[in-house]
């Protein structure tokens, strides 16, 4: 049985890969809220670019290595081109007279456009940049380094350990189903329940007896017996980690002094 | 070392005990395998003897377990954990980490050792079990066979005096089992620490000299340190070996050069199978070598991304899942990812009320079934309230009693002991008796040798060998498959006397 996640790690030895788990942890959680609160289409689309140029850099490829990029691509377009068409708002750049249905674009909209598309790809690609850079068990030790206490810890480890183990399992008892004479066609809320039911109940019995072998598995190795524990290997911070942090730090200031003028 | 006392448990809410009176002394070094049907007991002494039973599921409980004068019942679990290690059947479902390195090195962390010792025993470990190569490797990346090695290592890190395997081997081949048994011989050649093996597959442990104990309804019934007495609990005689029925010409399965892949590799390459009425069907090889996927490609849950699958005369790229499966039966693997209903009864007559296929006959059918599967009084019971081997026979009592022309069967025999299995065997010989083809994905050739008419051996997504059994097992013999052959080591075991 395979149970590789579907959005896995991509070991490579890019500089993206090398870099502390945290420090690139805390440019992502700034350059997500860096998008929302500096209004400039331009800083919008200055921050996908540099996403999309990374992936190479990283030794990616976003037709390979993301998953539905085609899809996400066209979902970034379709909501700039909703916003562009319908929003007409501000100053009128193009009016095409197309009969009954004329297009009408206005710089109003095409803000709103790239705020919308633009941030919708943004985000999605530089998750996708952390998650496939980042080992998830690297990031866990880490946080459990600045004090997460590891019993957290382990649970997000566990939780990462787990999800595709149950998203296989899921797919079975659904082909089970099938093969049952299940009809997955919805009628009703009560129709809805029964489904739902039948669906979650063996996934949860499941669940359960895995809880107890790993209960029994992890006291037996002594999880829980001290309120800390040694780790094999931490991730180090590095001379590149300090400088990515100056810099970032530089930046937060920056940011700070535009907002406030 | 170990010493057990009138030792009996109950569980909460339930009638019998899951062990009764037991009385077992275990010395250092000993090499012990506990054998016996299913519900015997066998795990539950497993978990007294870590000391997760007492801790763990709420029962009644009388008599001591010491180990080296330890009173477990009462012992710490930590106490009790640097005495005694507990590997499972199922070395996915007890992993802590994702990578090889941090699992093994789990236990020592939460010892809190240093680093440098960390180190030390890691390799240490897996060094014993032949897995230092694997240090830096996912564990979602391993063959079944390596998990259960970096599971039995993670253990042995700690370095306990006494090392419990639950149904090692469960879920893995012949080679592989043969494999892991050879490591459990080595660690105790090396380390030289008591070894309690649980396991039906005893031949494969018998060049090993273990004492064997022997246990039903909760007790121990026989103790024996000779090979002469091997103790057996075949409750029935054997079927013969092969059916001299003749089979009919009717094709109900053809494949044509059917491949099929998963990313970059294929799991399914070229495969052209004719299966006829009434064909009871073994289909063996290596975990990874496509059979469950050949068995999903069947039921048309998977298509062909070439070549073509024809069942019971439709392609199954034509038609949609729903349409086929009014005529076959497919039992995936684990019982409990296929019961939904809530009774027994409901669940025999699950499928056939979904085809809209449930008319008096179809319930004449199922009760007799229900009957013939000892599980009658359980019909108002809620399915998940049945032991491991009647969930099995509820899984094809639930199949059959819509009478279907293919039965798909997904290792079936995993976890069952031979009473349970031959019983679950016969039931499908029977079925094929009636003209259905029994497709049945299997790692026993014993088995295999007993029921089947024919063997499709399966090498890397390719039929490396297609004949009728004998003539495939010579095959597979001049091939060097040796782990495939039923040569009294490999399978269940039928009879030692």
């Amino acid at each position: 049985m395979n149970t590789r996640p579907k959005i896995l790690y991509q070991q490579r030895s890019s500089w993206l890969h090398r870099l502390h788990p945290l420090v690139k942890l805390c440019w992502l959680v700034t350059l997500s809220v860096a998008l929302f609160i500096i209004h400039n289409p331009a800083w919008v689309l200055t921050v996908l670019l540099l996403a999309a140029l990374a992936f190479p850099s990283a030794q990616l490829a976003l037709r390979r290595d993301v998953r539905g990029a085609r899809f996400l691509a066209i979902m970034g377009f379709l909501l700039f081109s909703l916003q562009a068409v319908f929003n007409h708002t501000g100053r009128t750049l193009v009016h095409l007279p197309l009969g009954q249905l004329n297009l009408t674009l206005t710089s109003g909209g095409l803000t709103a456009g790239v705020y919308i598309g633009g941030r919708f790809l943004a985000l999605i690609f530089m998750s996708y940049l952390f998650v496939l850079t980042t080992e998830p068990s690297a990031l866990a030790y880490a946080l459990m380094q600045i004090g997460l206490p590891y019993r957290y810890g382990f649970v997000l480890i566990t939780a990462l350990r787990l999800a595709p183990i149950f998203e296989i399992e899921g797919n079975t008892v659904y082909q089970a189903q099938l093969t049952r004479g299940v009809q997955y066609d919805i009628r009703s809320p009560r129709k809805f329940l029964t489904l739902a039911r039948q669906l979650l109940l063996p996934l949860l019995i499941s669940a359960l007896s895995k809880v107890d072998a790993l209960a029994v598995s992890m006291e037996g190795r002594c999880f829980g017996k001290y309120p800390t524990r040694t780790y094999r290997q931490t991730p180090e911070f590095a001379t590149r980690d300090l400088a990515s942090l100056t810099v970032l730090a530089i930046g937060i200031l920056g940011m700070g002094w535009c907002l406030l003028l | 070392m170990i010493e057990i006392r009138n030792l009996s448990f109950r569980f909460q809410g339930s009638e019998s005990h899951a062990l009764r009176d037991i009385n077992l002394d275990i010395q250092p070094g000993e090499f012990l395998v506990v054998t016996g049907p299913s519900g015997s007991g066998k795990s539950t002494l497993a978990l007294a003897l870590g000391g997760y039973l007492f801790r763990q599921h709420a029962g009644e409980a009388t008599g001591t377990v010491r180990l080296n004068g330890l009173e477990t019942r009462e012992a710490e679990i930590f106490d009790v954990a640097e005495i005694v290690g507990l590997v499972q059947q199922n070395p996915e479902a007890q992993f802590c980490t994702l990578t090889v390195g941090d699992e093994v090195a789990f236990g020592l962390e939460n010892r809190r050792l240093p680093r440098a010792k960390i180190e030390e025993r890691l390799e240490w470990a897996l060094e014993i079990v032949g897995a230092l190569h694997l240090i830096d490797r996912p564990l979602a990346t391993l063959s079944g066979g390596e998990k259960q090695k970096v599971a039995i290592a993670s253990m042995m890190a700690a370095k306990p005096q006494v090392l419990i395997f639950d149904e090692p081997t469960s879920n893995l081949d012949p080679p592989a089992t043969g494999e892991i048994f050879n490591v459990i011989q080595h660690i105790r050649e090396k380390a030289g620490i008591t070894i309690i093996v649980i396991e039906h597959k005893i031949g494969y442990l018998r060049p090993f000299q273990p004492r064997i104990v022997l246990m039903q309804e909760g007790r121990i019934v026989q103790d024996s340190r000779d090979l002469g007495t091997y103790p057996t609990y075949r409750p029935e005689p054997l079927p013969p070996i092969a059916a001299d029925r003749p089979l009919t010409n009717h094709c109900t399965v053809r494949t044509e050069n059917l491949c099929l892949g998963f990313g970059d590799s294929r799991v399914l390459d070229g495969l052209s199978l004719d299966l006829h009425e009434g064909e009871f069907v073994a289909v063996m090889g290596d975990n990874g070598s496509g059979k469950t996927t050949l068995l999903r490609c069947l039921m048309g849950l998977l298509r062909p991304q070439e070549g073509r699958v024809e069942v019971l005369g439709q392609d199954t790229r034509q038609v949609p899942v729903s349409s086929l499966a009014r005529q076959v039966g497919f039992v995936f693997q684990n019982p409990d990812h296929q019961l939904f209903a809530d009774s027994v009864w409901e669940e025999s007559v699950f499928a056939p009320r979904n085809f809209g296929l449930l008319d008096e006959g179809t319930e004449a059918e199922a009760n007799r079934l229900l009957e013939e599967c000892s599980l009658a009084a359980y019909r108002e019971n809620h399915p998940y309230r049945l032991s491991y081997g009647e969930k099995r026979r509820l899984n094809l009592v639930s199949i059959l009693s819509f009478n279907p022309r293919l039965i798909l069967l997904d290792e079936i025999l995993i976890g069952q002991d031979i009473r349970n299995a031959t019983f679950v065997m016969n039931l499908l010989k029977e079925q094929a008796g009636r003209g259905s083809t029994v497709v049945n994905v299997t790692h026993d050739p014993e088995t295999t040798r007993r029921y089947s008419d024919r063997i499709i051996f399966l090498k890397r997504g390719r039929v490396v060998v297609d004949a009728p059994t004998e003539e495939a097992f010579a095959k597979l013999a001049d091939l060097g498959l040796k782990d495939y052959l039923p040569n009294g080591r490999t399978g269940l075991e039928y009879s030692r006397t």
